[in-house]
């Protein structure tokens, strides 16, 4: 039985472009505020998870012709190479530094290593959220 | 529409550009001026001046939050009512609109007013199959629904 999704597909269109950028901005958020890589990357997942649903599997992989285990192992390889470019430093393993810098752009910013290290962990939670659910999705 | 607004912008920008003033404020005045210019070169552009449309659309957010009340006052009467008195049905809705943006509108807007839900689109995208609550008329819903929203959403998006 076929039935018309056109109602789903339309608003998946438009509120997947929101849930996005709503989880770029918990990516941010979280040095200050509630949020972080993490959920950043959950919510990455919620939204291409709502395309998949909307459309089907060929579609999706069609919008994303990665494969979404090599975007883990990079988050993960970059998780561990921001710990180990501290002992470049002769301080211990993951110590992460803090500094205010200027950008020709947007003034005074704070900006910290342990951005790259959320980043790594962000990536990981997509690879792996995203992997677990087209392997579920694939097996008949 | 589009390139109108892009238009008003740019003009926006010209406006700061030329006071050298970079704060909202003057965006805003720039804004408005576009706005006027627009307004008064209006059959030079291509497509209907774009503020009606945004006219249009505050309307049809006001009508949706008026039917919204009026149809849960109807549903609350149809509740406490002792005795249920109600007849349910389903009935096809043949629909003028043709952009997928229309249908998907006017179905939202169907199935938050209480009393009618949108059940499925056929696949020509020309009729709607809706479930309604309590149905004495189908003719007389179907034309409740044309003269109200689907009127409406032609306004914004014609």
């Amino acid at each position: 039985m076929k039935v018309n999704d056109m109602i789903l597909q339309t608003v998946t269109t438009l509120l997947s472009f929101i849930i996005l950028i709503f989880s770029v901005y918990l990516f941010f958020a979280g040095h200050y505020t509630p949020g972080g890589g993490f959920i950043g990357g959950l919510m990455t997942s919620s939204a291409l998870v709502l395309i998949l649903l909307a459309f089907d599997l060929k579609t999706f992989k069609k919008i994303f012709p990665i494969n979404f285990l090599t975007v883990a192992a990079t988050g993960l390889l970059i998780s561990i190479l921001t710990g180990v470019a501290a002992l470049f430093f002769d301080v211990p393993y993951l110590t992460h530094t803090f500094d205010y810098v200027e950008l020709p752009i947007l003034g005074e910013t704070a900006l910290t290593s342990t951005l790259i290290f959320d980043l790594g962990v962000y990536l990981v939670v997509v690879g792996v959220a995203m992997t677990i659910i087209q392997t579920i999705g694939e097996s008949e | 529409m589009a390139f109108q607004i892009l238009l008003n912008i740019i003009i926006s920008f010209s406006w700061m550009f030329l006071k050298n003033e970079w704060t909202f404020a003057d965006f805003f005045v720039g804004y408005f001026w576009g706005l006027v210019i627009i307004f008064a070169m209006k059959n030079f552009l291509p497509g209907r001046f774009y503020f009606e449309r945004i006219i249009a659309a505050g309307k049809l957010l006001f009508l949706f939050l008026k039917e919204l009340l009026l149809a849960n006052v109807q549903v609350i009467r149809d509740i406490l009512r002792p005795r249920l008195d109600i007849e349910p049905g389903i009935f096809a809705m043949p629909t003028e609109l043709k952009s997928e943006w229309e249908i998907t509108l006017l179905s939202l807007l169907i199935t938050l007013t209480p009393g009618t839900l949108v059940m499925d689109v056929s696949d020509d995208k020309k009729v709607l199959y809706i479930h309604a609550m309590n149905i004495t008329d189908a003719d007389q819903a179907i034309s409740d629904i044309k003269n109200t929203f689907e009127k409406a959403i032609m306004e914004v998006t014609r």
